[in-house]
């Protein structure tokens, strides 16, 4: 049990990769806070994450022996997450692992002189102010421990450009670089920060991610073209299965990794070496 | 525990400088938290329960801030993952600031319990268990929960963990726990006398710090977190120690976060209750948790860090404090009769632990080997191989059937002069082939051999040869002090004896040799060792070290060390090639590391401070060594200095044994292998008993000591000598039947410790013996020649430890002197009786010497030494030349700059070396500044017969001249 006594904090969770990664930490003896809007927001093209699939996260872990706190917030409002940490700290008195995994993929599918303020807005709040907003709410507690572990999920998205996805590929290099300036910022403290780069996450029903089925509409292509063009400039030739990214970010998460702070850690089948 | 944390570079009004220095790490909050799990009564739902909290808020009986989480278990409450999620959840300590934590586990069979977390600061045991009543409905109305008070944060650091403990810091955070008891104690006076019971074990353990830690918990009064001190010394009578505990109980002092947390505490319970756990992680690194039980009994549990205690001692403890309860807890005149017991009569052990305790200092059986005399070993030796090279030095070489013969031969001559069976011969010789041969003559004549440094002052030479009642010293010096009845005999007189071979007499209970030691009536005292006893050293060591024909020894020790015993004859007795090392080769680590080189030596024996100037010389030369074995003994040994050793000659070709060892008990008496492993470490152990030999760790009145506890150590079996010879009383008081084991024994005046395994640390001397460069000196013995020279009406001898390292320990001598008297004139009358390494290196005239209320020398009164003898002659001495000026600056004022360098700014050209406290470690750190300054290699030998700066100067500038002279470079 690689984090026993240990509470994670999962963005994103209720589907898709926030739900692997909670799912893998519950297996390893974490107890999790649950954070998602659950909700629809304006200018974001497609359904977000549900109540229902919050709750359903909820359970898988405590079927796996988890105690879970699992709460709605929107990263895009600070007081929310306040709350939510606020709430975990009385529930758990401690956090030891944030995973920054909350993000969209769309609006996309446009030029960069196409975008407007409101879809450039949404991108970034959601996608980079909301990693920073969470950060800021459980610095303090780990700075009293003198211990933790933040894992941001950024992408391969913020390693190289995609076209069409300007807001995206900003916001997620954008994501880089707070990784690298916290873990300096905190290194002291005894807390890291890493960033994790999937490329494209293979759509596992169980999860109910939405990911991939996004960037194909924005693209407007189907899904399964999508993969088949994936597949071709992926160097093993194999899309990354969910597990895979919640393999690493456990590694990052765990102490196995005490001496990993700053790095970015790519989990895309070699796509980015290209 | 804090941790500094470097704070970024705006250090302004920015809130990132204030952030980092104003988060204070919190690093056990687990510590001063503490839980309850209760069941809630059947049919009562979360729901319900909800519902109770938010009517008992509403009318003030808990606080409106309390909340309750509920946690949807997917298993039943019997299912063992629900036990340990309940586990886990009493375990978790709530958030740092402190708050009541209540969580309600829903099982997915219906039941539901209730986890209640709390620090201290929230809530007590009383209050715990009201929230339980109220919420399972079981409370009063009226009953409301109040704050336990403003209890202090629980953050300060530990103390340090006690030596006793023998823990690994390694192993900081891993947990024991071992169960104690049921004792019997009565409720009402369960904290005194448990607290009474700790305070005693503490005293018996003789532990520094004696402060208990307590965490009380009371339902009826308030809990209580303190630290108590109760002191308790063998002479307090066991009647007085509980009303004692209960008046410092009293006043005991709450813990705080500015004062250590004490090491040792204890938690008392005042009731049974499974469901309460008084700490969620241990409140002291060595916690007893004492529960009551319905019988009247109590149940204890030691939890125990293991960088405090070693599982091994945390066993030992918990019988001990088991014990002690017990005792304290019933009556006093039940267990000791009509006597009025005092705390150093309690007993700690049973006689199994006491016999497990003796079987550790006796780590292996003796080997079974008859007993013999040296010489017939010897002889044996030199029967099977006659041509085999026995013992060399530069000018001389002796096969085993030479040395046999030329022994023999000088036996007889001995053996005419009356040397024989109960007679002792001294032998006053430098390190040759001669000396061995005579030692060996000696033997063969059934006489025990006396030995003595010829650099030894006259006067040490006549006490010892009066004290020993020789009538026969051979010697080669010319100046052998004469005494009535005494023949001095050269060993060149004893060659030519045509008289008939005396038959080797072969006891071997007779004695072999006498070596003298310093004692502490002041007079040096000649241990008596017999033949058997050297026979058993080498039947303990000969296998283990495969000593055999191959190997070459080195002589490197003066004679009357006893560290020669070891050499001479565990290389002569096991077949090996024995390399006399001369004097004044023995002084320089650069000529004899040639020796070693060229001789191809392979079993060496050193002094720690000696191997430490041949190791430095072998770091810097490229020639190999052929050693394949170093052994360690005269001093402690420090195992760091041997890490740079270790990256040029790894331990699995050169092995490194640390033995421990005194003359009473013939040399050695524990083996310790170091290897890298023990080099991390920086163990201080010196290992186990050799084979045959025992050990074993006593209090003062020679009770067995418990594993880590120091105490003195006793050596029995195979190598304690037979007397001190001539001195009836100290031998019965050092030489003692012991009723233990029914075998005589050597109290060493040595202080130890035995660990698990039966390894034994030394901590030093009981009493004020000193090793100083690897001589043992009694202060007291230096202390009574000062008080011999009639100026002088007062002394004390302090040992300076330096700055810690083995060429800086020095003696420090203080005087009282009568108008007459004066500092120099003391200092020569001490050269004239004491040898070299005796010699105080500062003499210091005080007005008084400050004394304790035990009316020992207050060391800490004593006032800095005078810098150095210098001080005193200064006064006819020339001026130190000026700095500056250095084209004028002659070779005169270099070779003082180097003599400044190595012993102090205030050296005068005229100064004496050894006046200064010159030794050889300092003379080749003199030798390498004279280097640096630019000069030629100076040999040892020349700095010896030059001893001021201002000859040395004169004795180089005329060697340049001849040199430039010959036209050499």
């Amino acid at each position: 049990m690689r984090l026993s006594q240990k509470t994670a904090l999962v963005t994103g969770a209720a589907r898709g990769l926030g739900r692997a990664c909670a799912l893998r930490f519950a297996e390893e003896g974490a107890d999790l806070v649950l954070l998602d809007v659950a909700a629809d927001i304006a200018d974001v093209p497609y359904p977000l994450g549900t109540p229902d699939q919050l709750e359903a996260t909820a359970r898988l872990c405590r079927e796996r022996g988890a105690s879970v706190l699992a709460a709605r917030a929107d990263v895009r409002q600070q007081k929310d997450v306040d709350a939510v940490v606020a709430d975990a700290l009385d529930r758990f008195g401690r956090i030891d692992v944030l995973v920054n995994n909350a993000g969209i993929a769309a609006p996309s599918g446009k030029a960069v002189h196409e975008i407007t303020e409101d879809e450039w807005g949404v991108m970034l709040d959601v996608d980079l102010s909301g990693a920073w907003r969470t950060i800021k709410a459980v610095v303090p507690s780990m700075a009293k421990q003198r211990s933790g572990s933040i894992v941001n999920i950024s992408s391969t998205a913020g390693l190289v450009g995609y076209r069409y996805f300007a807001g995206y590929v900003a916001a997620k290099h954008g994501l880089i670089g707070l990784t690298r300036a916290a873990a300096l910022d905190y290194a002291a403290l005894q807390i890291r920060v890493n960033a994790l780069c999937p490329g494209q996450v293979r759509e596992e029903p169980t999860l109910e991610g939405r990911m991939l089925s996004e960037v194909a509409r924005s693209l407007g292509v189907a899904p399964e073209d999508q993969e088949t063009a994936f597949l071709e400039s992926q160097p093993m030739n194999a899309l990354v299965n969910p597990e895979d990214v919640s393999s690493a970010a456990l590694w990052l998460a765990s102490d196995d990794a005490r001496q990993v702070t700053g790095s970015v850690v790519t989990v895309d089948g070699g796509f980015s070496t290209r | 525990m804090s941790t500094r944390i470097s704070p970024p570079p705006t250090a302004g009004p920015g809130s990132a400088a204030a952030f980092f220095a104003g988060t204070t790490f919190d690093a056990r909050p687990a510590r001063a938290c503490h839980g309850l799990v209760r069941r809630m009564p059947e049919g009562l739902t979360a729901d319900r329960i909800a519902e109770r909290l938010a009517a008992a808020q509403e009318s003030g009986a808990l606080p409106a801030d309390l909340r309750l989480w509920v946690e949807d278990v997917a298993t039943a409450a019997a299912d063992p993952a629900s036990e340990a999620l309940r586990v886990r959840e009493a375990s978790r300590a709530t958030r740092h600031d402190g708050r009541l934590r209540a969580v309600l586990l829903s099982y997915a069979d219906g039941v539901v319990d209730l986890v209640l977390v709390a620090h201290r600061r929230a809530a007590d045991s009383a209050g715990l268990d009201l929230v339980g009543r109220i919420l399972a409905g079981a409370a009063d109305d009226t009953e409301r929960l109040t704050l336990p008070g403003d209890l202090p944060r629980h953050t300060a650091a530990d103390a340090a963990p006690p030596a006793w403990g023998m823990g690994d810091p390694r192993r900081t955070g891993v947990t024991g726990a071992v169960r104690i008891g049921p004792v019997a104690i009565a409720p009402q006076s369960a904290a005194p006398v448990l607290l009474a019971a700790t305070a005693l074990l503490l005293a018996r353990y003789a532990d520094r710090d004696r402060t208990v830690g307590l965490l009380a918990v009371d339902r009826a009064d308030r809990d209580r977190f303190a630290a108590v001190d109760l002191p308790v010394d063998d002479g307090t009578p066991l009647v007085d120690l509980v009303r004692h505990a209960e008046n410092a109980l009293a006043s005991a002092a709450p813990v705080s976060a500015d004062r250590p947390v004490p090491a040792v505490g204890i938690v008392v319970l005042s009731e049974q209750d499974e469901g309460y756990r008084p700490f969620l992680e241990l409140p002291f690194p060595v916690t007893f948790t004492w529960d009551p039980r319905r019988d009247g009994t109590h149940v204890g549990r030691l939890d125990y860090d293991e960088a405090a205690l070693h599982p091994e001692a945390a066993e030992q403890l918990a019988r001990h404090v088991g014990r002690l309860t017990a005792l304290v807890g019933a009556k006093p005149d039940d267990a000791f009769g009509d006597r009025t017991p005092v705390s150093g009569d309690v007993e700690l052990m049973t006689d199994e632990e006491r016999a497990a305790l003796l079987d550790l200092g006796r780590p292996q059986p003796a080997p079974l080997r008859p007993a013999t005399t040296v010489h017939a070993a010897f002889a044996r030796r030199a029967a099977e191989r006659p041509g085999a090279t026995a013992l060399s030095d530069a000018t001389r070489e002796l096969t085993y059937a030479q040395l046999d013969e030329a022994a023999t031969r000088m036996s007889a001559a001995l053996a005419e002069r009356g040397a024989g069976p109960g007679t002792f011969v001294g032998v006053c010789m430098d390190r040759d082939t001669d000396l061995v041969v005579t030692l060996l003559a000696v033997l063969k004549t059934g006489a025990a051999y006396v030995p003595m440094d010829p650099r030894y002052p006259v006067e040490r030479l006549r006490y010892t040869t009066e004290d020993a009642g020789l009538r026969l010293v051979v010697t080669t010096l010319d100046e052998f002090p004469a005494a009535d009845g005494v023949t001095a005999v050269h060993p060149g007189a004893l060659t030519g004896s045509t008289a008939a071979t005396p038959a080797p007499a072969d006891d071997p209970d007779a004695p072999a040799y006498v070596i003298y030691t310093s004692g502490s009536t002041g007079k040096p005292k000649g241990v008596v060792v017999p033949h058997r006893n050297v026979g058993a050293l080498m039947a303990a060591t000969t296998e283990d070290m495969r000593l055999g024909p191959d190997d070459v020894w080195t002589l490197f020790h003066s004679s009357s060390f006893d560290f020669s015993v070891w050499e001479i004859w565990g290389c002569l007795l096991t077949g090996g090639h024995l390399v006399v090392v001369p004097y004044w080769v023995s002084r320089s680590p650069e000529e004899f590391h040639a020796l070693l080189v060229q001789r191809r030596v392979t079993v060496l024996s050193q002094t720690p401070s000696a191997f430490a100037s041949l190791r430095d010389v072998h770091l810097n030369q490229q020639q190999s060594l052929a050693l394949r074995l170093v052994v360690f003994g005269g001093e402690p040994l420090d195992v760091r200095s041997l890490e740079l050793w270790f990256r040029r000659e790894p331990h699995d070709r050169c092995r490194l044994v640390n033995m421990f060892g005194i003359t009473e008990t013939t040399v050695h008496v524990t083996t310790s292998t170091v290897t890298p492993v023990e080099v991390a470490a920086g163990s201080r152990s010196v290992g186990t008993a050799l084979p045959g030999w025992t050990l074993s760790v006593r209090d003062a009145r020679g009770r067995v000591q418990p594993l880590g506890v120091p105490g003195e150590i006793y050596v029995g079996g195979a190598g304690v000598a037979d007397r001190y010879l001539n001195r009836p009383e100290l031998t019965a008081e050092r030489f003692v039947d012991d009723r233990l084991t029914g075998e005589r024994a050597y109290r060493s005046g040595d202080l130890g410790r035995l660990r698990p395994g039966g390894r034994l640390d030394h901590l030093g001397r009981i009493d004020d013996q000193v090793k100083v460069r690897g001589f043992r000196i009694e202060l007291g013995e230096i202390r009574s020649v000062l008080l011999d020279d009639p100026t002088v009406s007062a002394g004390a001898v302090v040992l300076n430890q330096g700055d810690g390292d083995a060429a800086g320990v020095r003696l420090d001598a203080y005087v009282v002197l009568r108008p007459s008297g004066s500092v120099a004139e003391v200092r020569r009358r001490l050269r004239e009786v004491l040898p070299e390494h005796m010699v105080p290196a500062t003499l210091t005239a005080v007005p008084g010497i400050p004394l304790t209320v035990n009316g020992k020398v207050d060391r800490a009164k004593l006032p800095e030494p005078d810098q150095l003898p210098a001080a005193e002659a200064a006064t006819g001495a020339a001026p130190a030349a000026e700095e500056g000026a250095p084209a004028q600056e002659g070779l005169a004022d270099v070779v003082l700059r180097a003599w400044r360098a190595t012993l102090g700014p205030e050296v005068g050209p005229d100064d004496d070396f050894f006046d200064l406290g010159g030794n050889s470690l300092l003379a080749v750190r003199l030798s390498a500044a004279l280097r640096r300054e630019g000069l030629q290699s100076v040999p040892l030998r020349d700095l010896y017969l030059q001893p001021t700066a201002a000859r040395l100067a004169e004795h180089l500038t005329a060697r340049q001249a001849a040199e430039a002279g010959t036209g050499r470079p």
